[in-house]
């Protein structure tokens, strides 16, 4: 269990096993507070900043690793 | 005279003192069971644990920022020994200002009944407005002025959409009064400032001004331009980006490491943002005041209330070394740093 997942656990109160890439965002209250717990989570894990307004976009955690991919290799 | 090392960003400015500070609260204080009834429950919690505000003071309906700022410099004026007619300039920083025209600096240059040779006037800033107040008292100094009083404050509960749960619970009001004086002893004071303006359109309240308000998409999702909108998300992961590399290129101008600080004052935005911001830069919780809890976000006042409640008796005692960061609305930002000898006062007043 990576310390993202975990961090992902912590921030939608649920036990970390039920997050992996199919973990939907939008069932589970994805909200202003949800996506900067989210930024600051990627800050400290992967030291990126991601864009709040793409991030609002993620609909599943997949989306999310898509974004962090993309601005490691931006 | 102001040195600009083009291998530094910023400036540094010697020769001013900041002698005190106080701070005024409305006398209303709402906690979050006034919320109870408005938002759920876990609304009301979630805000808790992300944003940290637990109370804040509110103004009433007749009480403006002006009307604070007025009995912080009053009583500030009153500890320090000085006379109204001694004061060169005074500064006004504010987004909540008594009215459109004439500028808010004026009408307390009356009512404190300030010389005709001193100079008055508004800054419209927010977050970063109290590093650029110090900024402008010190370059005013700088230029030859004497005794500069800086005002800041707002009354953003004035603004909020008591229906939007982002905002409705974070913003508190206050006002604030602070003595600068010209000082050849005084160490320089190191300030970085900068602006983005692509972020003006996250953290707004599009009515009141000139410009028509369109029917706009965010009117069409519900927002009134009367009120403020803020896109917290953008405004978070700005704040992230910006604050860390503010607070490196402030201290890198002043020559200092962060192990330098006595604290690190952060403009009071949100409890989990501070607590990030305190652990990238390497200063401890402990270094770093936080009382959003008790006040809220009061905008441009909560610099110095940091300085009036938490850090009152030291600064009071002894002498300190003070990274001063705002952030925010604009966006704008601005840095400061400051070796503080022992005030004459540091209070926090209750209208």
């Amino acid at each position: 269990m990576s310390a993202f997942y975990e961090g992902l656990a912590e921030i939608f109160e649920i036990p970390p096993a039920e997050i992996g890439p199919g973990f939907s965002l939008v069932d589970n209250n994805w909200d202003s507070l949800a996506i900067v717990s989210v930024i600051a989570l990627v800050d400290e894990c992967e030291n990126l900043m991601l864009d709040g307004p793409a991030l609002a976009k993620c609909e599943t955690v997949a989306d999310i690793e898509a974004l962090i991919a993309k601005a490691r290799g931006g | 005279m102001v040195e600009a090392a083009a291998d530094k960003p910023g400036y540094s400015v010697p020769g001013v003192a900041l002698r005190g500070v106080v701070s005024a609260l409305p006398a209303r204080r709402v906690t979050n069971e006034h919320f109870r009834g408005a938002f759920s429950d876990s609304d009301i919690n979630d805000v808790i644990k992300m944003v940290g505000v637990e109370a804040r003071h509110w103004v009433a309906d007749d009480q403006t920022t002006a009307d604070l700022c007025q009995a912080a410099a009053s009583r500030l004026l009153d500890r320090l020994g000085w006379a109204p007619s001694s004061l060169d300039a005074l500064i006004f920083v504010s987004q909540t200002p008594n009215q459109r025209l004439p500028a808010t600096a004026c009408e307390l240059h009356g009512a404190l009944g300030l010389s005709p040779t001193c100079q008055a006037f508004d800054v419209g800033l927010g977050c970063s407005g109290y590093v650029y107040g110090l900024w402008l008292a010190s370059a005013l100094i700088l230029a030859g002025c004497r005794r500069v009083l800086l005002l800041a404050g707002d009354t953003s509960s004035r603004m909020v959409d008591p229906t939007d749960r982002g905002t409705a619970l974070l913003f508190g009001d206050a006002g604030t009064a602070s003595a600068l004086e010209a000082d050849a002893g005084a160490e320089p004071i190191h300030f970085v400032l900068g602006t983005d303006g692509g972020g003006a359109k996250n953290l707004i309240v599009q009515g009141g001004g000139f410009r028509t308000v369109a029917a706009d998409a965010r009117r069409a999702e519900g927002y009134d331009p009367g009120h403020l909108f803020m896109d917290g998300g953008a405004v978070f992961s700005f704040t992230l980006k910006a604050v860390p590399a503010l607070v490196r290129d402030t201290l890198g101008r002043a020559g200092v490491g962060v192990d330098a600080l006595d604290a690190l004052v952060l403009h009071q935005a949100n409890r989990f943002m501070l607590n990030h911001i305190a652990k990238k830069v390497g200063v401890g919780a402990e270094r770093t005041p936080i009382n959003i809890d008790r006040y809220g976000n009061t905008s441009s006042a909560s610099i110095p209330l940091v300085l009036t409640t938490d850090l009152a008796e030291r600064l009071t005692a002894a002498p300190m070394r003070l990274m001063m960061a705002g952030f925010g609305v604009g966006y704008s930002w601005g840095g400061a740093y400051m070796a503080t000898q022992p005030l004459a006062c540091a209070e926090t007043l209750i209208l």
